[in-house]
């Protein structure tokens, strides 16, 4: 499941994403956030009830004026109050349901948008750790577990087992290229991809058997039924000169950005919230 | 018609005249059209064995810049303290001006040492108390306590760029518009001058470590028969949230984070797990630094960051594990460590992580035998990496025409900790107190190779300078070897000047364990004594009528004091701070000031104020070299790449010679003139 959805996204978002390479990083930080807010109002219009947000924010505006009215009036100011507080929770209930069906569309495309620019390739030379994480009830040896280079990396430390089932590896990048490490346990073989040097792309980042995977679409899942929790190779943030940097950097920008255009759009897709 | 263009023409040459006079008078006016100056602050360069080595040859960019240029001894402060010398540098003034003593000043209220770096804001401390959470709503703020305006300030008034790396003294980083990185002073992120952590099975050799010990057992988390599992914690910032304003954290008073260390049972390799941060690291290795999070508040409302680096001195079958003190974050520093704030990006940008603590090399750990000679060397090693990659970093940064100023340390702590293997100064010394011949094997030419590395970055400085750039190279003090210790408030004590409660022989001045109703002087901070004056001590029993004689006398018998192991002098002159100082700070210092001569210090004890059984005493410390002394005794180096007309000339000189470059005139409070 969370491979295919990761491979439908892959494919779409492959196709519409950097469309002029990863180097123009404007294009996508600009145009995607924006096309995420009209999406939303979109959304939000075909689910949510319009006519009961409309109605609900017109009682919210008429008992506040009953408080500037009868200001004098004490039960009738606390009366007001209560139904302000009470039409509140109405309506953040009408807005419930258009916020979870707009978070999915939100959500793969932010992920999309880190996936592409949130890291960067490791320099030549890089040394970092290449992490295996075993389930420590499917009774399987770290012991078991064995890693081949490909040119290009070579092992900096001898590997670490830990009585915790996990396994680590100390990587160097000797020369640039889209490595393939590839790990045998057992009767499996499973590969991790390790982006060293040359241009700025999508760099994959970790291999996850959970339904977190969805977040990491660059590299396909881990086998839901196998012993392997994670494989885990860490990379360099990268800088996006005028934009934050980052997953964090990015998620903030592209909802800020996407709540901006929702906002200055919903009058013209006719859409109240 | 002929004249109107007559007159056209001749108010054109008169302007056009104008023009050039002013061009004229501003190429000595704009500060970017001056030569540059590039300074080398070399902290504890001794004149005497830097002669030496040019004379041996082993020198060679220092021979050619005294000989292009000049070479002279600089008259030291006084008291020929880091902290108190510096200061001198940058603020053209002597410790009566700028306010900074020693490193330790002496709390009149109740005799306490307290550091001489800060002072509290005299603002009323007041504190918010919410669920259990303390919020300092105001006061309590730490303000550096050096007086007087740096040089650098002046010359950023004046348009030069200038930047200075790791100036020492300079925390809490005072406002500047100037470029500034804080060194020496600068305190971890517990708010010490820098607490490593080891996690050990094994006891440590020192009574009172100064570390922090843990002592861990290595479990077999997997039953297999071989330990492989090592729990604990690293603490960092103290607890601010439970603390009153001004109370000392307990030592459950800090932010810890989890750290397991995962042993490999093929092979001598492990990972540490460190708040969420993976580390491999071999045995003998250190890691690269690994930047960590403590949370303050709950729910990682408020993080404060920290770097660390770990060194695996032994993973099996015994097991030390070395942590770093965890320096300030140059990527969100808890408190300002440059000026303007945000110079401390540019220096992250240009070279990655790097010591934040003002005295990075951990002399602690050696002193502790935490650390072997190999083991500290290995570490010094990294500091001067950092210092290297700061270095080129300035240099790319300078333009002709700008101030740059560079510390380096080296040499400074390796004569403090390394002199007992082999005297660098006076080659035929007798060896020294600390000396093992085993420990010394293949360490006796160590302080040579930090002298001759400050050489190759003085080569390194002058091919990569503009053309026409000054160059001066500067130290502090220079060094002498410490092999006797005066126990200076026991010798007090032998004298009647100090006098115990009844009953006790030993002591503390900040306990309940001296009579001051009948003391009449104490010792405290490297060099200082201070009288036990009436109406400024807050026991005071001497009255101010009786001032003068007392430190008549006091001067008197510590000038005549012989050491009763060898018949030497112990105290080549005392001072008078009256005499020595000028400036408004004068009386807020001690009384007296005593210069130790060669070969002798105060002890570690006497200058935390305690009084100790015996006298004076063999150092076996591994802190074997010193320059607490006289300052006629440790005087620095002066070099720059031009012939100096004068010689004579002392630390206050320099902050007018920089500012003279400039064409800026010695500001009045300075106590200095600029070198000719």
């Amino acid at each position: 499941m969370v491979a295919t959805i990761n491979n439908v996204a892959n494919a779409i978002f492959d196709l519409l994403m950097a469309p002029l390479g990863h180097e123009w990083v404007a294009i996508d930080m600009l145009v995607w956030p924006c096309v995420m807010g009209v999406v939303a109002l979109q959304v939000y219009k075909m689910v949510s009830n319009q006519a009961a947000i409309i109605s609900v924010k017109r009682q919210i505006s008429m008992h506040l004026l009953e408080i500037r009215l009868f200001r004098d009036d004490i039960m009738q100011v606390f009366k007001s109050l209560v139904q302000i507080v009470v039409k509140n929770f109405l309506y953040i209930a009408h807005n419930l349901t258009p916020m979870v069906v707009m978070l999915v569309p939100m959500v793969m495309v932010m992920v999309q948008m880190v996936s592409h620019y949130g890291y960067e390739p490791s320099k030549v030379g890089a040394v970092e750790l290449l992490h295996v994480k075993l389930d420590s009830s499917a009774g399987v040896s770290t012991k078991d577990v064995s890693l081949s280079l490909p040119e290009g990396v070579s092992l900096d430390a001898p590997v670490v087992r830990t009585a915790s089932g996990d396994v680590f590896w100390r990587l160097r990048a000797e020369q640039a290229g889209d490595h393939t490490l590839a790990l045998k346990l057992g009767g499996r073989e499973l590969v991790k991809q390790w982006a060293v040097g040359g241009d700025v792309r999508r760099v994959p980042v970790k291999r996850l058997r959970s339904w977190e995977a969805l977040l990491y679409p660059g590299e396909a899942a881990l086998p839901s039924d196998g012993p392997v929790v994670s494989i885990e190779l860490a990379s360099d943030v990268r800088a996006l000169d005028y934009f934050p940097d980052g997953e964090g950097g990015i998620l903030l920008w592209a909802m800020a950005l996407s709540i901006v255009a929702g906002i200055a759009l919903k009058d013209v897709f006719g859409v109240t919230f | 018609m002929i004249g109107t263009s007559v007159s056209h023409l001749r108010r054109s040459v008169v302007l056009l005249g104008v023009a050039m006079l002013l061009l004229a008078s501003g190429t000595h006016a704009a500060p970017g059209d001056q030569s540059g100056m590039f300074i080398m602050g070399v902290d504890g360069m001794d004149p005497v064995i830097l002669q030496r080595l040019i004379d041996e040859g082993k020198m060679p960019n220092f021979e050619r810049l005294a000989e292009e240029g000049s070479f002279q001894s600089l008259g030291t402060a006084n008291p020929p303290q880091s902290p108190v010398a510096w200061s001198n540098f940058v603020t053209g003034m002597n410790p009566g001006g700028h306010g900074i003593f020693d490193f330790m000043h002496r709390d009149k209220k109740n005799y306490a040492p307290l550091s001489s770096a800060t002072k509290v804001s005299e603002e009323e401390v007041t504190a918010l108390h919410v669920f259990g959470f303390v919020i300092p709503i105001s006061g309590g703020d730490l303000e550096n306590n050096r007086g007087g305006t740096p040089w650098w300030d002046y010359l950023h008034k004046k348009g030069v760029d200038v930047e200075v790396y790791r100036i020492p003294g300079n925390y809490p980083t005072p406002a500047s518009e100037a470029k500034v990185l804080s060194g020496m002073g600068t305190t971890d992120l517990r708010g010490g001058f820098g607490t490593y952590t080891l996690y050990t099975d094994q006891l440590v050799e020192r009574d009172k470590p100064k570390g922090d010990i843990q002592f861990v057992t290595v479990r077999d988390l997997d039953l297999d028969g071989t330990p492989d599992t090592v729990t604990s914690a690293l603490k960092g910032p103290p607890d601010q949230l439970h603390l009153e304003p001004g109370q000392v954290p307990s030592d459950n008073q800090y932010i810890n984070v989890g750290i397991t260390v995962h042993l490999d049972s093929d092979s001598d390799t492990a990972v540490v797990d460190v708040a969420g941060e993976h580390v491999l690291i071999q045995e003998g290795e250190w890691s690269d630094w690994v930047e960590l999070n403590f949370d303050m508040a709950p729910m990682g409302l408020m993080p404060v960051s920290g770097i660390v680096r770990f060194y695996a001195k032994e993973l099996r079958p015994g097991f030390q594990l070395y942590a770093s003190p965890v320096n300030i974050s140059p990527t969100s520093p808890l408190a300002p460590i440059t000026s303007p704030d945000d110079f401390v990006e540019d220096l992250h940008d240009g070279v990655g992580f790097f010591y934040t603590q003002g005295m990075p090399e951990d002399n602690d750990a050696l002193k502790d035998g935490v650390f072997d000679e190999d083991d500290y060397i290995k570490q010094v090693r990294l500091v001067q990496d950092d210092t290297n990659e700061m270095l080129n970093l300035a240099l790319d940064r300078f333009e002709p025409g700008d101030a740059t100023f560079v510390y380096f340390s080296d040499i400074d702590l390796q004569c403090h900790m390394l002199w007992r293997h082999a005297d660098p100064k006076q080659l035929d010394a007798p060896p020294h107190p600390a000396h093992d011949a085993d420990v010394a094997r293949g360490h006796e030419l160590d302080i040579e190779g930090f002298y001759t590395d400050v050489d190759k970055a003085l080569g390194h400085v002058r091919k990569r300078l503009p053309e026409g750039t000054t160059i001066m190279v500067m130290s502090d003090h220079g060094f002498q070897s410490y092999t006797r210790q005066l126990h200076l408030n026991a010798w007090l004590r032998e004298r009647g000047y100090l006098v115990m409660k009844e009953g006790k022989r030993t002591g503390y001045t900040v306990t309940q364990d001296i009579d001051w109703s009948k003391t009449k002087a104490f010792g405290l901070g490297f060099n200082g004594l201070y009288l036990n004056v009436k109406g400024r001590e807050a026991q005071g029993s001497l009255d101010p009528s009786e001032v003068d004689g007392v430190m008549a006398k006091l001067a008197e018998e510590l000038e005549a004091y012989r050491d009763p192991k060898n018949g030497k002098r112990v105290v080549k002159k005392v001072f008078r701070a009256t005499e020595a100082y000028s400036g408004p700070r004068v009386s807020e210092g001690p009384d007296l000031l005593v210069g130790y001569d060669k070969g002798y210090g105060a002890s570690d004890e006497s200058t935390l104020g305690e009084v100790t059984e015996e006298t004076i005493a063999d150092n076996t410390s591994r802190w074997s070299g010193n320059h607490l002394m006289d300052p006629s005794v440790v005087p620095g180096v002066l070099l720059m790449n031009r012939k100096l007309e004068s010689d004579g000339h002392d630390l206050t000189d320099l902050a007018a010679t920089i500012l003279s470059h400039y064409g800026i005139a010695t500001p009045s409070d300075m106590v200095g003139e600029a070198i000719q």
